[in-house]
C-alpha cells in the first residue's frame, strides 16, 4: 500500500487494514499481509505484489 | 506361453557391429526389456524397467519417433531431425586425470591429450549462445589444467550464462588459493563425483579412499560461495545400499551441496565387463531405493520423470532444506507439465537446476534465512534461494540398450569438432564378444 494514502473499502465505505492474508497455488499454502477491509474481506492485491512476490512465488513453484 | 507383449517399437544399434538395427521395449510380466537383432551378430535384450512401477505412466506418450524415421547416430551433429535443442553443452579441456576409475565413461587417464588454450577459447567462442549456454568444463579432470581459470573467463565473458565444473575434487580439497581463483574468475557450481559415504565404496570404485577429500572440497568450495552438486555413479553390489546415507549426507551440507545427480552405471568407455540385466539399475529402481532408503521421507511423487529429454533419460525433484528436513515443491500428477516439447524446453530445463544449483551471492543469502516459518511468503522466498536442493538422475545410455527415441531426444549435448552431438551418441562404444 502506498505510503501516506489510505484504500477505502467501496462497498463498505471502511479503511483497508494490513491483515494477514492466505495464498494458495499448486498445493502450497503462503500468507502475508496485505490491505483488508475489515468488514467484508475484499483484499487489494496491488500491481507490484502481483508482479513481485507473488510472480516470484510462483516460478519458484512451477515445474520446468 | 509367452505372455510378452510389445510396447513400442524403436530403433537401436548392433552393440558388435554398431549397424543401426529396429529394436522393441517388450513387456515381460512387470519387466521391460529392450530386445534387438542382428542378423550378424544374434538377439540382444536389456532390461529397462524393473516393474516398481508402471512405466506406461512414467513414458506417458513421450515418445515421437517414427518407426522407418532415423538417421541416428550416423546423423549425430545434430541432424534436422533431432527434436530437442541444447540445454547443456559439455566440452572436453583436458584428457589427462589424477584418478584411475573402474568405471569411466570417458575412459581416460592415461591419455596426455589436451587441446591448447587457444583451441578452447576458439571453441568457446563458436560454442556460446550469449545469455543462454550452460556450459560444463569436463574431461579428464579438468582441474588438471593451471589455465582452468582462464578458461572459465573466457567463458562468462564470452556470454555463458553458467558455467559448470565437473570435477573428482581432490584439487578442490588440496589448493584453497585454485578455488579462490574459479570463483573469482565466475565459476557458477561444481558438479562432484561422490559415490558414497564410506571409503570402502571409493577403493572400489576409484581405487583409493577419498571420503575426507570430498569433505575438504565441499567445505573448500563453501567458503567461497560455489554451489556443490555431488554426482553418485551407482553400481551394483558397491553403492546401491548407500543412496539414502548419501541423501542424507547432502541434506546435512546443505546450502553448501546443492542437490544430488546420480547416474546409474553405463557400459561405456572404461567398464569392466559386458554387464547382465542384474548389473543394470533401473530409474525405477533407483526411485524405489531412494524412497525405501530415506524411510518415505522422500516420496515417489516428489520424483518427476524428464519433461525436456525422455522420460527413460532421467527425472528431477525440487525442495527446499529446512532445519535438515526436506520439503518438495513438485508433487507428481499435479505440478508436471504434460509436454516440455516447446522450442523453449531445454531453456526451461536449464533455467530449472541453474537456479537451485547456483548459490546466491553473499550479500543477497546475508538476508537472514535461518529461522522463519516456511509459509511465511517472504521467508520462503529467501529460503529457496539459499536453500533450494534437488534430487536427479540421468540414466546414460550404451550400446546394449541405445534407443533412439530417447537419443533423438537427447539436450545434454558434447561440443567437439564445431558439433554439438548427444552425449550418448557421441561416447556410444561396442562390445567386444
Amino acid at each position: 500500500m502506498p505510503e501516506n494514502k489510505k484504500l477505502i473499502c467501496y462497498k463498505c465505505q471502511k479503511e483497508l487494514e494490513l491483515i494477514k492474508t492466505d495464498f494458495t497455488y499448486l498445493g502450497h499454502s503462503f500468507y502475508t499481509e496485505v490491505p483488508k477491509c475489515p468488514e467484508c474481506g475484499l483484499v487489494f492485491i496491488s500491481e507490484e505484489l502481483v508482479k513481485g512476490r507473488i510472480s516470484d512465488v510462483e516460478m519458484q513453484l512451477e515445474d520446468k | 506361453m509367452d505372455d510378452s507383449r510389445v510396447l513400442y517399437k524403436t530403433w537401436s544399434i548392433c552393440p558388435v557391429c554398431m549397424k543401426r538395427i529396429s529394436a522393441e521395449r517388450v513387456q515381460k510380466d512387470n519387466k521391460v526389456f529392450l530386445q534387438k537383432t542382428c542378423k550378424d551378430h544374434g538377439a540382444f535384450e536389456s532390461i529397462i524397467w524393473r516393474g516398481f512401477s508402471d512405466i506406461n505412466e512414467w513414458v506417458n506418450g513421450a515418445d515421437k519417433l517414427a518407426a522407418d524415421d532415423t538417421k541416428c547416430p550416423d546423423g549425430c551433429g545434430l541432424c534436422a531431425d533431432h527434436l530437442q535443442k541444447t540445454c547443456c553443452t559439455l566440452l572436453n579441456i583436458t584428457s589427462r586425470c589424477n584418478l584411475d576409475c573402474r568405471f569411466c565413461f570417458a575412459d581416460q587417464g592415461c591419455n596426455t591429450d589436451e587441446p591448447t588454450l587457444d583451441e578452447i577459447k576458439k571453441s568457446i567462442f563458436k560454442l556460446i549462445e550469449k545469455d543462454k549456454t550452460l556450459l560444463q568444463l569436463s574431461g579428464g579432470e579438468p582441474t588438471l589444467r593451471e589455465d582452468l581459470p582462464e578458461i572459465i573467463k573466457t567463458a562468462k565473458d564470452a556470454g555463458a550464462k553458467y558455467v559448470q565444473l565437473n570435477t573428482n575434487g581432490i584439487r578442490l580439497s588440496e589448493d584453497m588459493q585454485y578455488v579462490k581463483k574459479l570463483a573469482d574468475a565466475g565459476l557458477s557450481f561444481v558438479f562432484m563425483q561422490f559415490d558414497g559415504t564410506d571409503d570402502s565404496i571409493y577403493e572400489s570404485l576409484r581405487g583409493k579412499p577419498l571420503l575426507k577429500i570430498k569433505q575438504k572440497a565441499i567445505d573448500n568450495c563453501g567458503e567461497n560461495n560455489i554451489g556443490v552438486t555431488l554426482a553418485p555413479t551407482l553400481v551394483r553390489d558397491v553403492n546401491i545400499h548407500n543412496i539414502g546415507k548419501i541423501l542424507h549426507f547432502a541434506i546435512d551440507q546443505a546450502p553448501k551441496v546443492r542437490g544430488v545427480h546420480f547416474q546409474p552405471v553405463t557400459f561405456i568407455g572404461r567398464a569392466p565387463e559386458i554387464p547382465n540385466d542384474r548389473d543394470r539399475i533401473t530409474l525405477d529402481e533407483l526411485v524405489f531405493e531412494i524412497c525405501r532408503q530415506t524411510n518415505g521421507i522422500i516420496k515417489a511423487e516428489d520424483l518427476l520423470p524428464s519433461a525436456c529429454d525422455h522420460p527413460l533419460c532421467g527425472f528431477h525433484g525440487d525442495f527446499i532444506v529446512d532445519q535438515n528436513k526436506l520439503i518438495p515443491l513438485l508433487k507428481r500428477g499435479e505440478t508436471e507439465k504434460k509436454c516440455c516439447c516447446d522450442s523453449s524446453a531445454a531453456e526451461k530445463n536449464r533455467e530449472f537446476v541453474a537456479k537451485r544449483w547456483l548459490r546466491p551471492t553473499t550479500n543477497e543469502a546475508s538476508k537472514d534465512s535461518c529461522c522463519g516459518d516456511i509459509h511465511d511468503m517472504d521467508f520462503f522466498l529467501k529460503k529457496v534461494k539459499t536453500h533450494g536442493f534437488t534430487i536427479t538422475a540421468m540414466a546414460f545410455q550404451d550400446a546394449g540398450n541405445i534407443d533412439f527415441s530417447r537419443l533423438r531426444n537427447c539436450s545434454f549435448h558434447v561440443y567437439d569438432k564445431e558439433k554439438f552431438i548427444p552425449f550418448c551418441s557421441y561416447y556410444l562404444s561396442g562390445w567386444k564378444q
